[in-house]
Formats: C-alpha cells, sequence, structure tokens
C-alpha cells in the first residue's frame, strides 16, 4: 500500500481544539468485529454485483481449482477470487499481465480485515474471450511444433477412398459430393458424420477422424463445415482436433468457414481449404487433367522412342560413310558376291545330283513294274526241287565212299597190329613190370625176370646168361 | 496388376522419369526399347487405376460399420 503514501496528502480543515469534547458526548465504542461486520454489510450490499476493468497479476491456480489473482491499475490494487466451477467455463486462461473486465460481487473476509472481488465472470478487455483463446491456443500449439511444415505431407495424386467428416446437414456436404462428382465421376467417398457446433462437437469430431483413418483404402480425409460466426466454429478451434488431425496417419485437409476465417484446425492440416467445395476441388485433379497428362506422356513416351531409334539409326549411316568404313563395305560386298555365286554353283550340283537319282529311280521302278512274278515264282519252285535231289544223292554217294574207306583202313590196320606179328612167329619181351620193352641182350643180366608175350599168352622168364 | 508398380503416384513419377530419359536420348537401343516397354506398361496401368474405382458413396456410421449412403445423396448427382 505504499502507493498511498505517495500520493498527495489532502488533510482537510484541521478540527477546533474544542471538537474531542464535543465528540466525547455523543461517543459510541465499537469492538473490531462490530466494525468489521458492519463494514461488510455496506460493502457487500453496495457492491453485490460490479463490473471491474484491470490487469491481472499474481495470477496462481490452486489445486482445488480455485484462481486467486490481484487486480490492478496504476492507482490501486484489489484482491480477488474466481472459484473451481468459475474457472471451469472460461474459454481462456487467465494469466499474468492481462487486460480483463471482471464481474463479481464484494466480500469482506473478516479474520483478516481483508476484502476481495469474488469473481463470477471474466472477459478478455479489447478481444473477445474465444479469440483470446484461440490465440493461446495457437500460441502453445505452435511452440509444440504442431504446425510445423515439415509436417505437412503431400496429398495422394489420386486417392482411392476419401474420407469426410461433417455433417450431413447442411451445404457443406452436399457441395463437396456435387464437386467431387463433376472433377472425378468415380470417386470412392466414405462419411463420418459428425455434429460440427455446439457442445460436444469438437469431441465429435475428433472421434470421427480417429475412427475414418482406419477404413482400409481411405489415402486422404476432409474434415470441416460450412461458414458460421466464431462461436459457430469454435469446434474447430479445439485442441483435441487439432491433435486428432495431427495424429491421423493419412493427409487431412481442413475446410472451415468461409475464406477468411482461419482456425486451429487450418494450422494444424496438412492442407487447408477455404471452403468445403475448394477441398473437394483440392484433393482431386480434374479427371481429364489426369487423362491427357497421361495422354501426352504416352504420346512423348512413342515420340522419344521413336527419337531414340532414329538418332540410332542416323549414327549407323554416319558410320557407313566413313572412309574406313567404306573400304570394308566394298570388301563385304566382294565378299557377298562371292557368296551367292557359291550359293548357285551348291544349288546347280544339288539338283544335278537329286535329277541322277530321280532317273535311277524311274528305270527301277520300271522294271520292277515288268516283273512277272508267278513265273519267278515257278523258277524258284523248280531250282529248289532240283536242289533237294542233288542233295540226296551227295549224301548217299558219300555213304558208300565212307564204307569203302573203312574197309581198307581196317585191313592195313590189321597188317601192322603186333598180334599179327606175333602169329607169325615173333615175341615181345617186357621187363618184370612190363613197363618197358627189352630190345637188346645188354639190356638184361642173369637173375632179371623177364616177361615175354605170344601169340596166345604171355611167359615168365629168368635170365641164366647173356 | 503389375506387382512392380507401387501406386499410381509411384507410377505417373516413373513413367516422366522414363519420357525425360529418353527424350535426353544417348541411350543404347536395347535400354530404349525396354524402357519404352516399361513405360507403355506404366500408361496402361494409370489408365486401368483412373477408371477401376467405381462411384460410390458410403457412412461410416458410430458402430464402425460402413453403409451405402443410398438415395440420401443421389439427388444431387445430376445438378
Amino acid at each position: 500500500m505504499s502507493s498511498l503514501f505517495d500520493l498527495p496528502f489532502e488533510e482537510p480543515e484541521p478540527a477546533p481544539a474544542d471538537a474531542p469534547v464535543a465528540r466525547e458526548r455523543q461517543r459510541t465504542v465499537l469492538t473490531v468485529s462490530e466494525l468489521t461486520s458492519r463494514i461488510r454489510d455496506i460493502l457487500e450490499n453496495a457492491y453485490a454485483d460490479v463490473w471491474v476493468e484491470a490487469e491481472v497479476s499474481n495470477c496462481r491456480l490452486w489445486n482445488t481449482g480455485h484462481l486467486y489473482f490481484t487486480l490492478k491499475d496504476p492507482g490501486a490494487q484489489l484482491k480477488a477470487v474466481m472459484f473451481k466451477s468459475a474457472v471451469r467455463s472460461l474459454r481462456f486462461k487467465p494469466e499474468d499481465g492481462l487486460h480483463v473486465v471482471v464481474r463479481g460481487r464484494l466480500s469482506v473476509y473478516e479474520p483478516k480485515g481483508e476484502y476481495q472481488l469474488v469473481c463470477e465472470h471474466m472477459e478478455p478487455h479489447g478481444l473477445g474471450a474465444l479469440q483470446l483463446a484461440f490465440d493461446q491456443l495457437k500460441r502453445r500449439l505452435q511452440a509444440e511444433g504442431l504446425f510445423d511444415t515439415a509436417r505437412k505431407r503431400p496429398l495422394p495424386a489420386l486417392p482411392r477412398k476419401i474420407g469426410i467428416v461433417t455433417s450431413l446437414d447442411g451445404a457443406a456436404i452436399r457441395d463437396m459430393i456435387k464437386v467431387l462428382g463433376r472433377r472425378y465421376p468415380n470417386a470412392h467417398l466414405v462419411i463420418r458424420p459428425s455434429r460440427v457446433q455446439g457442445e460436444g462437437a469438437a469431441a465429435d469430431v475428433a472421434r470421427g477422424l480417429t475412427a475414418i483413418v482406419k477404413v482400409p483404402g481411405i489415402d486422404v480425409v476432409i474434415v470441416g463445415r460450412g461458414g458460421g460466426s466464431i462461436e459457430d466454429l469454435w469446434a474447430f478451434n479445439e485442441e483435441v482436433v487439432a491433435r486428432a488431425i495431427v495424429a491421423s496417419p493419412v493427409p487431412v485437409i481442413s475446410a472451415v468457414g468461409h475464406e477468411v476465417d482461419f482456425t486451429i484446425a487450418d494450422f494444424a492440416a496438412d492442407v487447408r481449404a477455404p471452403t468445403p467445395s475448394a477441398a473437394a476441388e483440392i484433393v482431386v485433379v480434374r479427371k481429364e487433367d489426369f487423362c491427357s497428362h497421361i495422354e501426352r506422356l504416352g504420346e512423348r513416351l512413342a515420340g522419344a522412342a521413336r527419337g531414340s531409334i532414329a538418332r540410332l539409326e542416323s549414327r549407323v549411316h554416319q558410320l557407313n560413310r566413313r572412309p574406313g568404313f567404306a573400304g570394308w563395305s566394298a570388301r563385304l560386298a566382294m565378299r557377298g558376291r562371292h557368296c551367292a555365286e557359291t550359293t548357285h554353283a551348291l544349288r546347280h550340283a544339288a539338283y544335278a545330283v537329286v535329277n541322277r537319282r530321280r532317273r535311277a529311280y524311274q528305270s527301277l521302278k520300271a522294271q520292277l513294274d515288268q516283273y512277272d512274278l508267278q513265273r519267278r515264282l515257278g523258277t524258284i519252285r523248280t531250282r529248289l526241287v532240283r536242289g533237294e535231289n542233288a542233295l540226296r544223292a551227295a549224301a548217299t554217294y558219300g555213304h558208300h565212299r565212307a564204307e569203302a574207306r573203312l574197309h581198307t583202313c581196317a585191313a592195313r590196320l590189321d597188317s601192322l597190329s603186333p598180334l599179327a606179328v606175333l602169329g607169325r612167329g615173333y615175341a615181345v619181351v617186357w621187363n618184370e613190370s612190363r613197363t618197358r620193352v627189352i630190345r637188346k641182350a645188354t639190356e638184361t643180366k642173369p637173375g632179371d625176370t623177364l616177361r615175354v608175350t605170344l601169340s596166345d599168352g604171355e611167359l615168365k622168364c629168368d635170365v641164366t646168361e647173356n | 496388376m503389375d506387382s512392380t508398380i507401387k501406386d499410381f503416384e509411384a507410377a505417373i513419377a516413373e513413367l516422366e522419369g522414363i519420357v525425360k530419359k529418353l527424350e535426353e536420348g544417348d541411350l543404347a537401343l536395347e535400354k530404349s526399347l525396354e524402357l519404352y516397354e516399361r513405360g507403355v506398361q506404366l500408361s496402361r496401368f494409370c489408365h486401368t487405376r483412373l477408371e477401376e474405382a467405381e462411384k460410390r458413396i458410403e457412412i461410416l456410421n458410430d458402430r464402425g460399420e460402413l453403409r451405402p449412403a443410398g438415395a440420401m445423396f443421389s439427388k444431387d448427382d445430376g445438378k
């Protein structure tokens, strides 16, 4: 309270000297409690509903949920409190230095002899509470990096399925369907209906986003609604929506309101479209554009391929004209002629062989045609019979000859037989064991036993003298 | 569809690259024919993809089920 003493002291006119006596007569003595109670009655009655404009300082949110702060201006300070229930309804976060307008009642805390303002409502001075809330959230999410350009993902060139989170009522969805139908007639849309304004809308939009990105094939999502007041659009300024957009695995296009309104969702989205129709135009390039682009690419492809071959061809021609190559090419031509001639000769030779063979064949065939098979068979049979007879005769003759030869042999054998010689008076002398023929007298000595074979038998003899 | 083509974006990008490379020239004959063949394949793929999706509008309900939107929006189609 030092400032109080800094003010110029404006003392009223000094009271006359007899004044204390006069006051003594009518004096009433109060206790501190009585006085405080009276002050309390006066203050609380007089200021039961008051608006105050001030700057917030010493702002502290207690664990209990109550907010304690000081309201001040250059000349004075006022203690203030805002209870939990009122704090909860604040869209923005009170902070030091904030210029606010509050509404409340004055309350005296007797034990400490203090008074304070119990605030029921607080709004930023100058700009609206929503705008402030917007600025605060934007600053916070920006600091977190949620709006970074590096986070923005490119849209698919040709989406397989387009997800849309919006209300089924209202122009937004119809505009989008109309534009998509025009640009890309066979587009596949999946719509997640959602409340887009009022209590719980933000949570509904966030839930819708989380659900739709799980549909297989969805590769881009549009989230939005038509234009409206800042209060109408508020759902798209809430943190839960921004976080759901950031968490989406596929790119998200925000499409809220008309042109000038930027929402937190716009900052968080990968692409911001000023209106739902614009989002539908952004999400797919016109199908005809695609087709003609591919068509052009196809033409350029064919042209380039042709050009590529033409270039190679002209290179071959150039090489052909080089002097080194020209000589070679003449040699090649000569070889070519030689080759052709050889081929020609070869073909002639081949024809000659074939013709010769053909003639031989034809004459053989003629012979064969004249051949009388019957007669030929008769001849063969005659020859066969003749052959048989000859064979038989030969066999008989052979037999007789063999007999005669046998007789001759037997006679000669007889004459050679040693037995025949023995019959004429000769004898054969053997040693005793009959293993050796004794041809000379000297082969024996007196006392040896010899065996003598005669024509009719054998003698055993002893040598007595030799 | 051809397993060597990832998606529409990839196909267009590759096709553009091939056209550029061919237009720059200076390629071996085999290489340019190979590129040309690939290019034709890619452009066919793109055409097919452009036509393959059929017009459909579905509603994703609270239970996570997909239902045809039916007559809800078909009125606006002709406009």
